[in-house]
């Protein structure tokens, strides 16, 4: 058993986690984050890939709104590195409720949301592909945000002010002693060894999972239940900014261009449990239907991927337990001190990606005031390991590498243009990762192959490298491809089933991968 | 003099064209693309997998369910399919036997069981107590050593005992400054004398009394004479392991393949994509062929389809899942509910939209369900065919040669 101490422990490797250990990281607060898999594996990486302008939610929610402009302005300074500045669009279609667009104009005023008007002519002549149905359009200051980078941004800064970040650590126990949270007893997913952190405080940000938690804790009827949501990627850009229907928020509405890909979603259909999200097929039609309503010819577009994300969505039974005065909307904070008589236990749940940084300002304060032991936060004004130029991403970003390196350099993944020098970094600096865990920060496999031609060209160098094993490199491509495979079955057809084809027969046909040996005893990745 | 039209420049294809010509018929080979074996390993694969392991694939053919081309092809026609190309190819090309399978390495080091190879490739046949070296290079991605030789030797073989492996990797370019080479690349450096002196000069020093060397198989595109050079010169035998595509060894086979079908009168009409057909009640008459400049009609006594599956286009499914052939409309065999074609299970069960295809008589005709002949003078064979997940069961070629023999023989016989 491993021990250790912190003064706050930080449950749940998604954003909002990240956010708080940077936050509590930068007030100057030991803290230790626990993630059960890999950074941002959950909601924060299974999302659209929206930075929102605000725009959306004009004229549900203004104060929504006002707080999106705000961080992603924010976000837009001090992670630059996870953004595209793409700009985006809200357009009315033939059918769409006129008078929507109307109120939309005058609440964006009311609240001085920045916009612009443009011709319909004008929106088409940028956005070609966008349908000619177009009624209005309104340019707005929508971005594309990567949760992988945005999540690891976050992280790397908080490993710079001394935090821990620990994946792979499963939670099975919060103590409470004389009803203060005093310790977290974890699991080593990988080795099985036991940790446990001495804490005085614990923010549990486990999202879908939050409710299971804070059960350890011995706080019960925290029911969270996941709304899945089902997106699909394009293997190209349909649009060059985000597309938006001017109209009340739905299903399957926004086209966001992210890296190589553009991304529709999403639905919304309420799970049973956040670790078994199905991809129905029909919500795969419900999303060509709307790609095809936002853009014609969206079904014959090569559809490459498909994921499901669950939003959390809490079904609290004592809502009287909630306080909302120091947070952003959209999320709920549970004290439990108040609501189940443990003192130093938070829990955080729901809110928006783009405003995940006040999130986690929001309860590093709670924190403080609670510890009576205020610091200020410094979050909004210092850019992230890696931003520091404050130049955001551009789509051609690795192409310009490339061309730069082309005579030195060798390409493991033609489609994501993933060199083999960027993949040797990752993979000694993470040791430990798996090629999925690698795929997240390098975006290896995600392209139109889906990993037919990299993945045992990335399962050969990490052999070479010394890092594995050839049985251990075997089980990871094993895994790499199986798990690739998820996300391809319920979409495969048009090219990217001849893709499948071809992949079938360069893996089965020609390597006779289904008979490497299998499960080796003591391969742990 | 019989018309006939084979669509196709695949195995399948270019064999039936090559025998159809060579019997006296007139025949042009339609192609779109450059055909199937240009990512292809090389090997003729008869029966690999049914599921278990299979040794004897002729006595597998001979065995095979009903729904699997193989019932409809039989035994007599996979062994003349194997016996014309081995003779159309000439002597030197391939060795082996369709009653044995060979186990012989793959790119991940899996020994994978095939029924004939080139010769370049017969010293891979595993035997316990071997010794091998497995040389990679640094510049050829598609070919990890370590990876290719840690897989051989933790392997079992079926056999009983192991074999030794060990990687030797060579930092040697193809072209000076490329750091970034494909197989293609280097196979053609192969075909230099001066590049294998300097792979020979590089290697030798690094050899410890090896009973073989392996390599990728990119040793030459043109020369046949590459790897017997490289393996007099190290002293030791050598054997050549395929790579994922592009395949050396199958674009070695499609370039003899091409020559000879040229040498016995067919025409080609490459970089040509089958658009349209004409028919007269059950017969067809001629094919349309959408050629550079205008669509071109081509008058058949008989049509041979060869176009491949899904993997070519030829079979497509669109964005509802509808499933379609995509040239003459052909019923299609093995269709289901989509959820029951392609499943969430990636390694058990090999996925059932893989065999979808054409359905055909023992002639190789395409039939309706009920039996029926679609076109009495159309002919089916290769990847195209119903009933079989070639690359799962390594079956690929033995169905494209023995589906191509039967067409033939119904078509002479008619």
């Amino acid at each position: 058993m491993t021990r250790m101490s912190a003064d706050l422990v930080v449950i749940g490797g998604g954003v909002t986690g990240a956010g708080v250990a940077r936050d509590a990281a930068m007030r100057g607060f030991r803290t230790i984050l626990v993630e059960r898999a890999d950074i941002a594996q959950g909601t924060s990486g299974r999302f659209h890939g929206l930075l929102h302008s605000g725009a959306r939610y004009v004229v549900a929610d203004p104060r929504s709104a006002m707080e999106c402009a705000e961080e992603s302005a924010i976000l837009r300074r001090i992670q630059a590195e996870a953004i595209e500045d793409t700009g985006g669009y809200f357009v009315q279609f033939a059918g769409d409720d006129p008078d929507y667009a109307d109120r939309w104009v005058e609440s964006a005023r009311a609240i001085g949301l920045p916009f612009e008007e443009i011709d319909v002519a004008e929106l088409l002549r940028r956005e070609p592909r966008v349908n000619p149905s177009a009624q209005r359009a309104m340019h707005v200051a929508d971005g594309s945000v990567d949760g992988w980078r945005l999540a690891w941004g976050a992280v790397d800064s908080a490993k710079a002010y001394g935090a821990k970040v620990l994946s792979y650590l499963e939670v099975c126990g919060i103590e409470v002693t004389d009803g203060q949270a005093s310790a977290v007893r974890c699991r080593d997913r990988r080795t099985d060894a036991e940790v446990v952190i001495d804490t005085g405080f614990v923010i549990n940000a486990a999202g879908p999972w939050a409710g299971r938690i804070a059960a350890l804790a011995g706080c019960g009827e925290v029911e969270v239940v996941p709304g899945r949501g089902v997106m699909l990627a394009v293997g190209h850009r349909l649009v060059h900014s985000t597309v938006n229907r001017l109209a009340v928020p739905g299903d399957g509405d926004l086209i966001v261009p992210a890296h190589t890909v553009s991304i529709i979603g999403t639905t919304d259909v309420r799970a049973d449990d956040p670790d078994q999200l199905w991809i129905p097929r029909v919500e795969v039609q419900q999303m060509l239907d709307a790609g095809e309503r936002l853009v014609p010819g969206f079904r014959q577009a090569r559809i490459v991927h498909a994921w499901a994300g669950a939003r959390p969505l809490v079904k609290d039974a004592r809502a009287s337990g909630t306080d909302t005065r120091h947070l952003s909307r959209g999320m709920v904070i549970l004290d439990h001190a108040s609501r189940d008589g443990v003192r130093g236990l938070l829990t955080v749940i729901g809110g928006k990606l783009t405003t995940y940084r006040l999130m986690a300002k929001g309860l590093v304060d709670l924190m403080c005031e609670q510890l009576g032991d205020p610091r200020p936060c410094t979050t909004d004004t210092e850019p992230v390991p890696g931003s520091e130029s404050g130049h955001t991403h551009q789509v051609s970003q690795r192409l310009r590498d490339r061309e730069n390196d082309r005579l030195t350099e060798q390409l493991l993944c033609e489609c994501e243009l993933v060199t083999r020098r960027m993949f040797t970094d990752a993979l000694h600096e993470n040791p430990d990762a798996s090629l999925d865990d690698l795929r997240r920060q390098l975006r290896l496999g995600m392209g139109s192959c889906q990993g037919g031609f990299c993945s045992t060209r990335a399962a050969a160098v990490a052999c070479a490298e010394g890092e594995r094993s050839a049985a251990e490199a075997s089980d990871a491509l094993r895994l790499f491809l199986s798990n690739r495979w998820l996300g391809l079955w319920p979409i495969l057809q048009g090219d990217q089933l001849r893709q499948a084809v071809l992949d079938n027969w360069i893996i089965s046909g020609t390597l006779d991968a289904e008979h490497l040996p299998v499960a080796s005893s003591g391969s742990r990745r | 003099m019989k018309r006939i039209v084979v669509i196709g420049g695949g195995l399948a294809g270019l064999v039936a064209a090559t025998k159809l010509a060579g019997g006296g018929s007139s025949v042009t080979l339609v192609s779109e693309g450059l055909g199937g074996l240009q990512l292809s390993q090389g090997t003729i694969d008869v029966y690999g997998y049914n599921p278990g392991r299979v040794r004897a694939p002729m006595a597998a053919v001979a065995g095979a369910p009903a729904v699997h081309p193989y019932a409809r092809i039989g035994t007599s026609a996979v062994r003349d399919g194997v016996a014309f190309l081995q003779d159309a190819l000439g002597t030197g090309w391939l060795v082996g036997d369709p009653e044995v399978n060979l186990q012989l390495p793959t790119a991940l080091g899996v020994l994978r069981p095939t029924a004939l190879v080139p010769p370049s490739m017969a010293a891979g046949q595993a035997q316990a107590g071997q010794r091998w070296a497995i040389v990679g290079f640094r510049q050829l991605k598609d070919f990890g050593a370590e990876l290719v030789a840690g897989n051989l030797a933790r392997a079992e073989l079926s056999r009983g005992g192991r074999i030794e492996a060990r990687p030797i990797v060579l930092d040697l370019p193809p072209r000076s400054g490329e750091s970034d080479a494909s197989g293609l690349v280097y196979a053609r450096a192969f075909d230099d004398p001066a590049f294998r002196e300097r792979v020979v000069a590089a290697l030798r020093p690094l050899l410890d009394g090896e009973t073989a060397v392996g390599f990728p198989a990119v040793l030459g595109l043109t020369d046949p004479e590459a790897w017997t050079a490289l393996r007099d010169a190290l002293g030791v035998p050598v054997f050549e392991i395929p790579l994922p595509p592009p395949g050396i060894p199958g674009m070695r086979l499609g370039r003899r393949l091409t020559a000879v079908a040229k040498q016995r009168g067919v025409r080609f009409l490459a970089g040509s994509r089958a658009i349209g057909h004409e028919a007269d009640g059950l017969r067809l008459t001629g094919v349309v062929v959408g050629t550079a400049a205008t669509p071109r009609r081509l008058r058949a006594d008989d049509v041979v389809y060869a176009p491949g599956g899904f993997e070519s286009g030829a079979i497509t499914v669109d964005s509802r899942w509808g499933i379609r052939e995509r040239l003459f409309g052909l019923p299609l065999a093995g269709l289901d509910d989509i959820d029951r074609l392609i499943t969430d299970e990636y390694w058990d069960d090999p996925q059932s939209v893989f065999s979808v295809g054409v359905g055909v008589d023992a002639a190789m005709r395409p039939v309706r369900s009920d039996g029926s002949v679609v076109y009495e003078n159309l002919f089916a064979i290769g990847g195209i065919l119903a009933g079989a997940c070639r690359w799962r069961e390594k079956s690929g070629e033995g169905i494209a040669l023995g589906s191509a023999m039967a067409a033939c023989r119904a078509i002479e016989a008619g």
